[in-house]
């Protein structure tokens, strides 16, 4: 173009070079060092404006795709922790709620059951807990699915969906995993993890663990670590039972309690029995009769709710 | 019938809330990405993830939800992208020397300038729209119009003036 001419273009320049008919460095020439970058900022925001005026049904396109596609891969992979909420470092890294550490105040979800309750919790983006009785799950909602920690106190069955790293943070240890199915039981002294589905992986203080499949991890406190294959396919806690293997009656007395909300007066009696069976949540006497009578532990109703144990 | 135009989980009412919030959420997070295409890379984040959620937002609230989303998402892009942080720190830096790799367009200057536009006299305003948004030449401008290339030039020409004075030095 007659960019030669630029004394008859005095009152067209700028047009000619938004049009791009004029290159940046005549333009340079033609104005001053700010009014220059004045320009060069006022074509950018010129661009722009016209950028977010133009129509978002790309993106919405590209967003139904998303989630026809989405809902053909809906994976769901469970692994089922039992974490009594004992301290046992146990040696397979759960990872387990993180929730408390990040949580910022507002957005702090805190969840707890009661005796004889279990809930089941959907999380933001479509992960599941399934929370046994007498327990606590403490989550931050803000920023959830990039961060997916929370915090259990008790027992809890996690189907987690795929995504960012899930991590169950318990006193005894943490729990980790990618997408899974997985158990986690934390009491004061007792941590055991369950893994049902997928790849678990749960740390303590002293140890980490890889779960697979079948792979349970325990440590009960002054115990050595146990480690053992299961062979339900999920917690029995789910469908109405709890079940204990090899297990000191006094975690077992504490189930009891958490399920029927009664209160079990033990100090005549051994508690650190070892018991492997389980027992019903739907009927408190059948519940005392197979835990006990097979330790030939007497048990009877002092007072409503209130059970007391004496050898035979 | 008012139910279903409340329940985000149904695929009309999921529809016309994007439809009504899009454009404002896209603005929105350019601000905060100075990048078009990121910003509607999050913005279809942002909408998938209310879809995902959809039986748990109040259709009342669905705005200040969307933006809550969509800054937390952003926020999440920034922790992991440095490279906008990269660019971040050197627009600091070259305040006063913009480099001519990044200009950066802040929501002040990007208001006044759709601000000025808009009260551009008509004969500017009339040209500068039909080029830039119907992306019309000068020449189909000046046929479309009745008169002169040189004349559409010169409204142009003026236009740019006119926004130039009028944001000054932003």
């Amino acid at each position: 173009m007659k960019e030669q001419n630029s004394h008859n273009d005095k009152d067209v320049f700028l047009a000619k070079w938004l049009a791009g008919e004029f290159s940046d460095d005549t333009l340079k020439i033609l104005v001053s060092e700010t009014e220059y970058h004045s320009f060069l900022k006022i074509r950018k925001g010129i661009d722009t404006y016209e950028a977010l005026d133009t129509s978002t049904d790309d993106s919405f396109n590209k967003i139904q795709e998303h989630i026809t596609k989405s809902k053909q891969q809906e994976i769901g992979k469970v692994i089922p922790l039992n974490t009594n909420r004992w301290l046992l470092s146990i040696a397979a890294s759960i990872v387990v709620l993180f929730g408390l550490f990040f949580i910022l105040g507002d957005d702090i979800v805190t969840i707890e059951t009661n005796y004889g309750e279990q809930r089941t919790i959907v999380l933001l983006e479509g992960s599941e807990v399934i929370l046994n009785s007498k327990s606590t799950l403490t989550y931050d909602k803000d920023n959830w699915e990039n961060n997916r920690e929370l915090s259990l106190e008790g027992e809890g069955y996690f189907k987690v969906k795929k995504g960012s790293t899930f991590t169950v943070v318990t006193d005894n240890g943490n729990v980790q995993v990618l997408g899974t199915q997985f158990n986690v039981n934390s009491t004061t002294d007792l941590f055991e993890v369950v893994c049902f589905e997928g790849k678990v992986s749960v740390s303590t203080k002293a140890e980490n663990y890889t779960l697979l499949p079948t792979n349970t991890v325990r440590r009960i406190n002054g115990f050595e670590v146990e480690q053992w294959e299961t062979r339900d396919t999920n917690p029995s806690w789910i469908e109405g039972e709890s079940t204990f293997k090899s297990v000191p009656l006094k975690y077992v007395i504490t189930s009891l309690e958490a399920q029927y909300n009664i209160t079990i007066e033990a100090k005549d009696i051994n508690r650190e029995l070892v018991y492997t069976g389980s027992f019903t949540h739907k009927n408190l006497n059948t519940a005392l009769k197979t835990v006990f009578n097979s330790l030939q532990i007497r048990y009877s109703e002092k007072e409503k709710g209130n059970i007391y144990l004496s050898t035979k | 019938m008012s139910k279903d135009q409340q329940n985000i989980c149904q695929e009309k009412t999921f529809e016309s809330v994007y439809k009504q919030y899009a454009k404002d959420i896209r603005r929105f997070l350019f601000y905060k990405t100075q990048d078009l295409d990121k910003a509607e890379d999050i913005l279809q984040e942002t909408f998938i993830k209310l879809w995902d959620n959809c039986g748990k937002v109040k259709y009342e609230s669905v705005k200040s939800y969307l933006h809550t989303i969509a800054t937390n998402t952003f926020l999440n892009m920034i922790k992991h992208d440095k490279v906008v942080r990269k660019h971040q720190e050197s627009l600091v830096n070259h305040k006063d020397n913009e480099s001519p790799e990044f200009i950066m367009l802040e929501k002040e200057f990007m208001v006044k300038l759709e601000h000025t536009i808009d009260s551009l006299p008509e004969k500017q305003k009339e040209v500068f729209l039909l080029n830039r948004i119907e992306k019309k030449k000068y020449k189909e401008i000046a046929e479309q119009l009745g008169i002169s290339v040189k004349a559409v030039e010169k409204r142009m020409h003026l236009a740019l003036v006119v926004i130039r004075e009028k944001i000054g030095n932003i």
